[in-house]
């Protein structure tokens, strides 16, 4: 609430005078659409950060059910997709094709669980408000145990109505109800399952015990700082970028073709 | 997230007040009064989406806590609380009570009652007056003497904005599946609780449809962000137990 006032007394000190300025001659009426066009940029932006939200929260309800035609729709005709370790789908077709193939036809069938469950998004709006970006995460609760996807995603507005160009999903962790103490899934792999994809993983990197840092699409809020990852040839993070646990384990888990050691989650 | 169109307001305020009192040429004065009335109507918008956003979102810390009263005072006059096949208790009183079903006013020692609201999907109506609402809500939920249970479920919501203040005008829960926290849903699956036969409901369920290994979608109250057309009527699995085709 304390933002509001401050924004009312910044305003009042500062527009009135700016305004008085100009109000003489016959200036005033453009500073005053000026101004407006400065605040409609700034709802808008609100709006659209709003709206892309509400796409991928509706791509995780989709998702939950097996909902593959509506999902589909949710991509520009151009999108690519990467899930996991999978590689790239290009264009809407083959997201569908990726969906229905991977994890059967469309409809939440008897006895399945396959939540996707959407939260901790931070979008962002370029400033022509045309492409947008969100960093969130899923909660996966499933018959098969549990999964932490990571999003990074690009989405674009194309005649007013935003859609996602870009969705990038790479595996934090994914194990059995067993539990992350005891199991750890690899992550995926071009030819795990079918449908192949159209271009190779853009980076090779192992989940859980490991770690890989998706890069942020912002920087650090505080000291506007963009994230550096390290430019390793294996992409795969054992231990925070710089130190030299993480420098040695550049050499470890080249590929990620299923066949790379697993070890033991890291002790205390 | 609730801060972010707050800031607005005051610019909204400030423009209307003092930018205008000047002698402009009168059509001018009136398409920039106009532009100023939309955007009032944009940010109020805005703060509604939040304010319905905090209304469940507390809602969810009151009810994890079993604080009933809190809870049922953030209903509307008539509205209704369903969850799952409970049936629906209309009016605030009704609700109060109904919630001593979760449990003592308070909670008590080995009790949880965890309703986790994420991924909301808040739809103002363009008088300002209703929205609606959409939510994921997984569960951790415990009782004396019984193992811990997790739970999903899918929140679809109405609200009202009643003298200025956002309340709920219709809960509605749809638990979709509930397991012993041990086993996980490969290896057990719970039902759902049916009417209370200690405090009935006002009203039998609006929606009659079974848990997991039963499969149910419950309607959106949006329209598809891209196409636009409604997802009322998505295909629903077929169960042979409750008839549906």
């Amino acid at each position: 609430m304390t933002r509001i006032f401050i924004a009312i007394a910044l305003c009042a000190a500062v527009a009135a005078p700016a305004f008085a300025q100009s109000a003489g001659a016959s200036g005033a009426r453009p500073a005053a659409a000026e101004r407006l066009d400065a605040l409609d940029k700034r709802i808008t932006r609100l709006e659209d950060l709003n709206q892309i939200e509400r796409l991928q929260r509706t791509y995780g309800y989709f998702v939950d059910k097996s909902q593959w035609v509506q999902l589909s729709e949710l991509f520009s005709d151009d999108a690519t997709l990467e899930i996991g370790g999978k590689g790239l789908f290009t264009g809407k077709p083959r997201v569908l094709e990726y969906m229905q193939t991977a994890f059967g036809p469309d409809g939440a069938k008897e006895g399945s669980l396959a939540n996707h469950m959407q939260f901790q998004s931070i979008p962002d709006i370029s400033a022509d408000g045309k492409r947008g970006w969100i960093r969130s995460r899923a909660y996966v609760m499933s018959l098969g145990g549990w999964g932490l996807p990571l999003y990074e995603n690009e989405y674009r507005k194309e005649n007013g109505v935003w859609k996602i160009s870009r969705l990038t999903g790479p595996f934090t962790m994914y194990t059995s109800w067993d539990g992350w103490a005891k199991n750890a899934l690899n992550n995926t792999w071009p030819d795990k399952f079918d449908p192949p994809p159209d271009l190779p993983p853009s980076t090779v990197y192992l989940t859980y015990p490991a770690y890989y840092i998706i890069p942020f699409h912002y920087p650090n809020p505080v000291t506007g700082k963009p994230f550096i990852p390290d430019k390793g040839e294996v992409g795969a993070y054992q231990a925070p970028p710089g130190t030299k646990a993480q420098a040695d384990s550049l050499k470890v888990g080249r590929l990620a073709d299923g066949t790379q050691a697993i070890g033991e989650p890291p002790r205390d | 997230m609730r801060t972010r169109k707050a800031v607005l307001a005051g610019w909204l305020a400030v423009l209307a007040v003092s930018s205008f009192g000047v002698a402009l040429p009168v059509v001018a004065q009136d398409s920039l009064q106009a532009r100023v009335a939309a955007y009032r109507e944009r940010v109020a918008r805005l703060e509604d989406q939040d304010a319905v956003e905090n209304l469940q979102a507390t809602f969810g810390f009151y009810f994890d806590k079993g604080l009933w009263n809190e809870a049922a005072d953030l209903f509307a006059r008539n509205g209704s609380f369903e969850y799952g096949q409970s049936g629906v208790y209309v009016g605030q009183d009704h609700i109060r009570r109904a919630l001593l079903l979760f449990g003592p006013q308070g909670l008590a020692q080995g009790y949880l009652n965890n309703h986790m609201m994420l991924q909301p999907v808040i739809t103002v109506a363009s008088d300002g007056k209703t929205a609606t609402g959409r939510w994921q809500g997984p569960m951790q939920l415990s009782e004396p003497g019984a193992n811990g249970v997790w739970g999903v479920g899918i929140y679809e919501n109405e609200y009202v904005k009643d003298g200025g203040v956002w309340k709920f005008a219709k809960f509605h829960f749809y638990p979709t599946a509930f397991t012993d926290y041990d086993k996980g849903w490969a290896r057990s699956l719970l039902p759902m609780k049916g009417q209370s036969a200690l405090f009935p409901p006002d009203k039998p369920p609006t929606v009659v449809y079974r848990s997991m290994p039963g499969q149910y979608i419950p309607p959106f109250s949006y329209k598809h962000p891209v196409t636009g057309k409604p997802l009322t009527d998505l295909p629903q699995a077929v169960d042979s137990v409750t008839g549906r085709k």
